[in-house]
């Protein structure tokens, strides 16, 4: 398992470099990148950091160093490089300690790493940014995996139901209000208990219920392209439909495609938190930290650091890639991009 | 306008004709004047000094039947309206039986054919409830009449009757000719269509009775057990065999307008059931006629010998001692759907007993004891040890952990039972509440030793490492993969919250280098698991049906081997040295041989280790200061007729507790002369 994900890792570096290769060549594209930049330094930054954290979090492998103080079950396993920099399995106490403290929570005896734990620990004295860091891993991965499997599959079917009309867009149409008119957590859950709780299978269950609202816009700002003048133009030219749709459809769609793909990550990463809540979420991600968190504001003294760092990280992650979204959809926008000039 | 009709009770003020606007808003404000002036008492004025107590019920009971209520709320209706022929001691500890309806606790005559009898003597001048079903009678007119044996019999035979489905019909099989009743009763009504439509006494005579139980005089009547059945007298101490009577039987069938019996209890007990509206409220009422206010008898009068530390410890006041029960008048029971409301309702004084709901746990209890708030409103705390155990079993039929694997596999056992720290788990996870267990047997049974310490339930990582050395997985690596050890730990909940709990016991086991991984299914998958056989580590809990060592013994006894016949004995622990113990220790009274055995039976367990004893459950329950003698029975039988209440003292403090606050209304009507001012200053000012 951790050898695919390695290969992934490195497939995905490899892709990145690919792209900015690419990017460079391009005018347009260059100048909205620098536009981008200027306009989100931080947002881009914050993201950044979030992804070298996923990604480092995705290379790993057994044996080697920094396996804490001689766990053999640890050492049997492969652990990642935040694992290997964390050692949790030494770098941890009996129970609760708050963020900085030097004892413990409850019977204020001496901790074993006194004021090391930048956000306390949990229940069973695992560090809490620690385990908030594992979270960002499998946040990316519902978020961006769902997303790059229900992207594709709305444009497909969206383009072509709106460009060929008839059959094909009845057929769409009526699978997109079946799916549409099942309460969208319902179908969730069902789909998790037959599938299994795995990451790709939270992830297919998630795609078959996310693909149905992008894939009506798509379908209706198609609707709308495919009586556009200079669309009919190229028609009555003798231009192929698929060259239409490639060279006249899809890139006015670009900048809908990007800000679909900026909501659907928040509302895929905010879904998971809810099947969490509802027990069928994944191992080590924030909406686990936040139920096992969720009766420990109700205790005197209160315990907040738990669900603070889950929500935290959940919350400047969400915003940020709004912030970017948003920034991208004016740049990419042909209407405000006329505007700007 | 008269602001009675804004909905206060008793105070109405009437307000004089005032120009229109001006006065519906005196009106208003003077109607919630009144509101606040008032109480926020739920209860008639009429009962204020009287002997009531209150309380709540979430969901009314299914079934009031004594032959199938089996749920803790039937329990608080069924335990107070039927008598039984024992009763259990209410203040003894271990749980002792005494003699209720019975003249006394009958004793076990053995027959030359090995079967076994017990006699019972039935008190004279018993009678029922007054009730519509009985026939009017002509010396005084009234309706009730006087408890025969044959009640006993009746009620014995509906409890083998297939149609009345009694959850405890199996348990009463011992008796010569239980099973053979019902199978001819229902052979009878499948042939004869005329036989099925009569009542169900007319059934029980026409089949021909039960060959074990035989009725000598009218108030005497026989049991005769095809073998030894030790425990066979606890039923007899439950509300299941209560006297019955047929006509009650007969008439309650739900035609016609009549209730169903289910809802319509007829018994002998010290209160009858008055109201009984499922969706709002129901009354016990106090039962004029019961035999205990005539009857000097165990049941009938306040026991004086008990536990010394219970008058210690404020649970019971001598001044009853000797007294002829019951002390109260009534009993409340109002329904509650929503545990904050009940909660908010006992501490303003209005329910006198209440649980301790989550939500306040940490401002109700404070370092295990109440705090310092909830103790100056003369709160008492009452901790329970219910008879219960939670435990992590091995599946001895596991070639890791089980019996093949010999020496090796039960120092595995031993080693991972002395990592897991108890007192550290439960201070983590249920607020400190629960006794960790040395033993199957929880405090408060026979056989339980106090002082008894199990050495392999007390934590020692370097003994354990030196176990695993032993068993040949030096540090939990496995000489077979070169790995360290993986088992499997299958667990039936799936939350968070759960998994957090079952994530503690494999860090500790962690700690010996072993690799435990969690399968946490939902709890059909993990009962499949089970039934399959495939499982390896588990954990699980009992709650005893009735307060004797047997019921928890038998859990590890080899015919009830979850692989040998479905039963209960999850871990598969098969031991012939401890069955034999076992059938030996099963029917014994209660004497130094009988612990003996116990303690040799722990003995093996100890050794052997097929379970991890974890801890026994402990309910606390809150009361306040005026409930008198409210000593908690542990089993879910709550009896009303030895509690009583301090009217006064709680008329007072309820008053205390709910002095109304009225402030808020004087600060509306600040905030809302404030908003009106302006408005009527302009309105003049645009007016010229």
């Amino acid at each position: 398992m951790h050898v695919i994900s390695n290969i992934i890792v490195l497939a995905l570096v490899a892709g990145a470099f690919a792209l900015v290769q690419a990017v460079r060549g391009n005018r347009l594209w260059r100048e909205a990148l620098v536009e981008l930049w200027r306009r989100r330094r931080i947002s881009i930054v914050v993201l950044g950091l979030f992804v070298a954290v996923g990604l480092l979090d995705s290379v790993a492998w057994v044996g080697g160093a920094g396996s804490g103080t001689g766990d053999q079950v640890a050492a049997s396993k492969p652990r990642s490089l935040i694992d290997r920099a964390f050692a949790p399995e030494s770098f941890r106490e009996v129970s609760y300690s708050a963020p900085f403290a030097d004892i413990g929570f409850y019977d204020d005896a001496a901790l074993e790493h006194p004021g090391e734990h930048i956000l306390g620990t949990d229940i069973l004295g695992n560090d809490v940014f620690y385990r908030t860091l594992k979270g960002v891993r499998v946040a990316l991965l519902i978020g961006g995996l769902t997303s790059l499997i229900v992207i594709p599959i709305a444009l497909f079917f969206g383009v072509s139901a709106g460009f060929f009309g008839g059959r094909i867009d009845d057929v769409v149409f009526f699978v997109m209000t079946v799916l549409a008119s099942i309460p969208s957590l319902l179908l969730l859950i069902a789909l998790i208990i037959v599938l299994g709780t795995g990451t790709l299978q939270v992830c297919i269950a998630l795609g078959v219920t996310g693909w149905v609202s992008f894939c009506r816009i798509s379908r209706g700002e198609t609707l709308k392209l495919r009586e556009a003048d200079y669309v009919q133009a190229a028609r009555a030219l003798g231009v192929s439909e698929r060259r239409i749709i490639t060279r006249h459809i899809l890139p006015n769609l670009t900048h809908l495609v990007v800000i679909t793909f900026a909501l659907l990550f928040t509302g895929l990463v905010l879904s998971e938190t809810i099947l969490s809540y509802l027990g069928v979420g994944l191992e080590n991600s924030w909406g686990q930290m936040i139920d096992q968190a969720r009766n420990e504001l109700s205790r005197t003294p209160i315990i907040w650091w738990n669900i603070a760092g889950a929500s935290i990280a959940l919350f400047t992650l969400v915003l940020a890639v709004n912030l970017i979204a948003d920034a991208v959809r004016d740049i990419l926008d042909p209407r405000t991009l006329r505007e700007r000039q | 306008m008269d602001a009675r009709s804004i909905g206060t009770r008793r105070c109405g003020t009437r307000v004089s004709s005032l120009p229109w606007g001006a006065g519906r808003i005196l009106a208003v404000m003077i109607a919630g004047l009144a509101l606040f002036a008032c109480s926020n008492d739920p209860y008639p004025d009429a009962d204020q000094g009287r002997k009531v107590l209150y309380t709540s019920f979430i969901q009314a009971p299914r079934t009031l039947d004594p032959a199938v209520a089996y749920t803790t709320s039937a329990h608080a209706v069924t335990a107070n309206v039927f008598d039984t022929l024992l009763e259990y001691h209410y203040r003894k500890r271990p749980y002792e039986l005494v003699a209720g309806l019975a003249r006394f606790v009958p004793k076990a005559t053995t027959w030359a054919d090995g079967r076994v009898a017990y006699r019972f003597a039935v008190r004279e001048g018993i009678r029922f409830h007054e009730d519509e079903c009985f026939r009017l009678s002509q010396s005084d007119g009234r309706r009730t009449r006087e408890v025969v044996a044959g009640d006993f019999v009746f009620a014995l035979m509906r409890l083998a009757d297939p149609e009345v489905n009694s959850p405890i019909k199996s348990s009463l099989s011992a008796i010569n000719g239980f099973d053979a009743f019902g199978v001819r009763l229902t052979s009878m009504r499948k042939e004869d269509e005329s036989f099925a439509k009569l009542q169900p006494h007319e059934q029980y005579v026409r089949v021909g009775g039960m060959d074990g139980v035989a009725t000598i005089s009218p108030l005497e009547f026989e049991i005769v057990l095809d073998k030894p059945d030790g425990q066979i007298l606890y039923w007899f101490g439950m509300p299941f065999t209560t006297p019955t009577a047929w006509e009650a039987v007969a008439y309650y069938d739900g035609n016609d307008g009549r209730d169903r019996l289910a809802d319509h209890p007829v018994g002998t007990g010290p209160y009858y059931l008055a109201v009984y509206d499922k969706q709002y409220r129901y009354v016990l009422q106090r039962n004029e006629d019961w035999y205990g206010r005539t009857t000097v008898a165990p049941g009938t009068v306040f026991p004086s010998e008990g536990e010394p530390h219970d008058v210690a410890d404020g649970l019971i006041e001598p001044e009853y001692f000797g007294k002829q029960m019951p002390f109260l008048d009534r009993i409340e029971f109002r329904r509650e759907r929503e545990s904050i409301p009940r909660f908010n309702k006992f501490r303003q004084g209005y329910y006198d007993n209440g649980g301790i709901i989550k939500e306040s746990f940490d401002a109700v209890i404070q370092n295990d004891r109440l705090s310092e708030e909830m103790a100056t409103l003369g709160m008492k705390l009452d901790k329970v040890t219910e008879p219960s155990i939670y435990y992590i079993g091995f599946n001895m039929d596991d070639p890791v952990v089980g019996r093949e694997g010999g020496d090796r596999s039960r120092k595995l056992r031993q080693a991972m039972s002395l990592v897991i720290n108890m007192d550290e788990y439960l201070k983590l996870f249920t607020n400190g509440r629960g006794v960790p267990a040395q033993s199957p047997l929880p405090p408060g049974l026979f056989g339980y030793d106090d002082t008894y310490r199990n050495p392999y339930r007390q934590v020692n990582l370097q003994q354990a490492k030196a176990l695993l050395r032993d068993a040949g997985y030096e540090d939990g690596i496995d000489p077979k993969t070169a790995k360290p050890l993986k088992l499997t730990f299958d667990a039936g909940r799936t939350t968070s919250q759960d998994k957090l709990r079952y994530q503690y016991y494999i860090n500790a086991w962690r700690q010996l280098g072993l690799d435990v991984e969690l399968a946490a299914t939902n709890y059909n998958q993990f009962q499949a698991k089970v039934r399959r056989g495939a499982y390896q580590i588990f954990t699980w809990g009992w709650i005893a049906d009735y307060p004797d060592p047997e019921n928890f013994l038998f859990l590890l006894e080899t015919s009830k081997a979850r692989s040998e016949s479905e039963g209960p004995n999850s871990a598969n622990f098969k031991n012939p040295k401890y069955d034999k113990l076992f059938w030996a220790m099963k029917d014994r009274p209660n004497d130094v041989e009988r612990a003996r055995l116990i303690k040799e039976m722990l003995a093996i367990l100890e050794h052997e280790r097929p379970w991890i004893e974890l801890y026994h459950n402990e309910a606390y329950i809150l009361r306040h200061a005026w409930l008198k003698n409210a000593k908690p029975l542990g089993l879910s039988y709550p009896v009303y007729k030895y509690l009583d209440v301090d009217p006064g003292e709680r008329a007072r403090l309820r008053l205390a507790w709910n002095a109304p606050v009225t402030w808020p209304v004087y600060a509306l009507l600040v905030v809302l002369i404030a908003a009106v001012v302006p408005g009527v200053v302009t309105f003049y000012r645009e007016r010229q």
